[in-house]
């Protein structure tokens, strides 16, 4: 894990993604620390332009701007990678059991998967949404309920493929239960290409948080910069800022999560975009 | 032919009939009163609900709900808005025209401007020429769509004043003929383009993978070993060579185009079935929500078939594999 770390810093992508994502996680975790005021705390009248007091201005009820997008990336980064993450869990047990077991149970959970990827993407969040409400945990089983088949199409294929080699066959032989070759001998083998998705899935996951954040049906309890968006869309003759600052800080993790990806497709598959004939000068 | 299509139509009944029952799985699970949760957060007179009881077949076993819920459906039957005063099908059928204007306007513009910007950054000589063009696609990927149209609303609609802010059309106009079209070609503008760089960001990154890919193929070495000139080979090979996989990915997208861009429509309150998805959610308006889903289910496989049939037609090898 440390070589790859190591590999990914001497990626061009991937040492910019790093940096990118590393500072919001700072940023996340020291919030409260660096943010000026508190997210509910009316600090000046409302809707004052960025100055000096305040870099991002306030808001619609006085609360500063900069605080409030400064809060809002801890609940933004967490719905992203535990929707991913669980997505991973959901998607890769599908595509685990799917893979190595073949047959009736391959059969019938890859149509499933496919079922699932009829639907946009923002329709079954929104579906789920509707029915069950949107907590914060139900916010991450809709997004996850949503993405899953995409983690598990690619772990499917991954022990499809893997599934063949030698190794397999010889710890068949030596007569190893099923648990210890699917969880200790493929898994390992077959994880570097899902680290990418996941990297994906999480950009994926901020993106819908923040769509559903501005149409006013995430978590009324928490801050997120699509939350943000959604009393700034009222505002936007008289208040610009309100609208411009939460969306660079989602564009900002979105392209970092990207990069980070792209870096490590080029780490995990290093042949990935070499051209190999090209085009006569 | 015939028989790829019948084929394709036989294979897509079963989809269908499977995303009918996901849909009732999931209502299943919704907690509390059923019939609450078809009308949704209104009082619900006794009279409506022994009808929809009755319709339903809610007290029946959950094997005959299911066969009464397809029968319904079979009759085109989406149910009714309680609180719009309307049946589903109706709602639905209005809002479907507008969406398909907007999505394909989108498409027209997006399309074209992403396969050409897939393709010079895949065939460019200059590196730095591929990396502005990457970049520049990765900020577009990252920018979610409803925020590009919050700032071209404050930037085109309120600063400069060029178009209108919302909408699909004044509450009052006199305007006919050619006023007419170019009063809603200004109210189209604005989300139309905010659809396209959506689309063009996505179809220019498929565009460059794909030409990659077709660059490393066979007869692109017989053309450079025919001395074939560059544009000659982008021209003739690549570029039909690498689309080919795109527009199987838009033939998708634009069937998902028709659930409607939700969070764009939102943005400028253009009355498509995104908005009237939206609307329903908020209202908790369940019959809607569920008439919408269905819709949009249902026209994504509708294209994918289309799209599917189309490829048969186009080439011969896929007719051949089946």
């Amino acid at each position: 894990m440390r070589g790859m770390l190591g590999r990914l810093a001497g990626t061009r992508y991937g040492i910019a993604g790093l940096l990118i994502m590393l500072v919001l996680v700072l940023l996340a975790v020291f919030a409260p620390v660096l943010a000026p005021y508190g997210p509910r705390q009316q600090v000046g009248i409302s809707l004052l332009p960025p100055s000096r007091a305040f870099p991002m201005g306030t808001d619609n009820i006085g609360r500063d701007m900069l605080s409030l997008v400064l809060i809002s990336t801890r609940a933004s980064l967490l719905i992203g990678v535990t929707a991913a993450l669980a997505a991973l869990l959901v998607g890769g047990t599908v595509g685990m059991l799917a893979g190595y077991w073949r047959g009736t149970t391959e059969a019938v959970l890859m149509r499933l998967a496919e079922l699932f990827q009829i639907l946009p993407v923002i329709v079954v969040v929104l579906f789920a949404i509707a029915l069950f409400g949107s907590s914060f945990w139900l916010l991450i089983a809709a997004v996850a309920l949503a993405i899953w088949p995409l983690e598990a199409r690619l772990i499917y294929g991954q022990f499809v493929n893997l599934r063949q080699r030698e190794f397999v066959a010889a710890a068949i032989v030596a007569d190893m239960p099923a648990w210890h070759i699917v969880l200790r001998e493929i898994l390992p083998n077959a994880l570097p290409p899902v680290i990418v998705q996941v990297a994906l899935d999480a950009s994926l996951a901020i993106l819908i948080e923040s769509g559903l954040g501005f149409l006013g049906l995430s978590d009324a309890n928490m801050v997120s910069w699509g939350q943000l968006l959604f009393p700034a869309q009222t505002y936007l003759q008289s208040a610009w800022w309100m609208s411009v600052f939460p969306g660079v800080a989602i564009c900002i993790a979105v392209i970092g999560l990207n990069l980070l990806a792209d870096g490590l497709n080029e780490v995990v598959n290093p042949r990935a975009g070499q051209r190999l004939v090209g085009l006569p000068e | 032919m015939a028989r790829y299509v019948l084929l394709r139509l036989l294979q897509a009944i079963p989809m269908v009939a499977c995303v009918v029952i996901l849909v009732f799985v999931l209502l299943q699970f919704t907690p509390g009163d059923p019939v609450q949760a078809i009308v949704g957060d209104y009082p619900v007179p006794p009279a409506f609900r022994a009808a929809i009881v009755l319709q339903y077949h809610l007290d029946d076993t959950l094997p005959v709900r299911l066969l009464h819920f397809f029968i319904n459906l079979l009759h085109g039957d989406l149910g009714y808005s309680y609180q719009q005063q309307e049946f589903v099908a109706t709602l639905i059928l209005q809002r479907a025209p507008r969406t398909l204007l907007l999505a394909a306007s989108a498409f027209v513009i997006g399309v074209p401007v992403g396969i050409g910007i897939g393709l010079i950054s895949a065939t460019t000589r200059s590196g730095n020429v591929d990396r502005f063009w990457t970049t520049a696609v990765l900020v577009g990927y990252a920018i979610p769509g409803f925020w590009l149209g919050q700032l071209l609303v404050i930037l085109f609609a309120m600063q400069l004043g060029w178009f209108p802010t919302q909408g699909m059309a004044p509450v009052f106009s006199r305007a006919s003929g050619t006023a007419f079209v170019l009063e809603r070609v200004r109210y189209l503008a604005l989300p139309a383009i905010t659809y396209a760089v959506y689309e063009a960001t996505r179809v220019a990154r498929l565009m460059r993978a794909s030409t990659i890919e077709t660059l490393g193929a066979g007869y692109i070495v017989t053309a450079r070993a025919k001395g074939l000139s560059r544009g000659a080979i982008i021209r003739g090979h690549i570029l039909r060579n690498s689309s080919l996989p795109v527009l199987t990915v838009m033939g998708y997208a634009f069937g998902v185009a028709m659930g409607g861009a939700v969070l764009i429509e939102t943005v400028f309150s253009w009355p498509g079935i995104g908005l009237l998805l939206i609307e329903a959610i908020r209202n908790r308006d369940n019959q809607v929500v569920v008439g919408v889903v269905l819709f949009i289910s249902l026209a994504v496989i509708v294209m994918n078939l289309i799209v599917d049939i189309l490829y048969g037609l186009l080439d011969p090898r896929i007719r051949a594999g089946r």
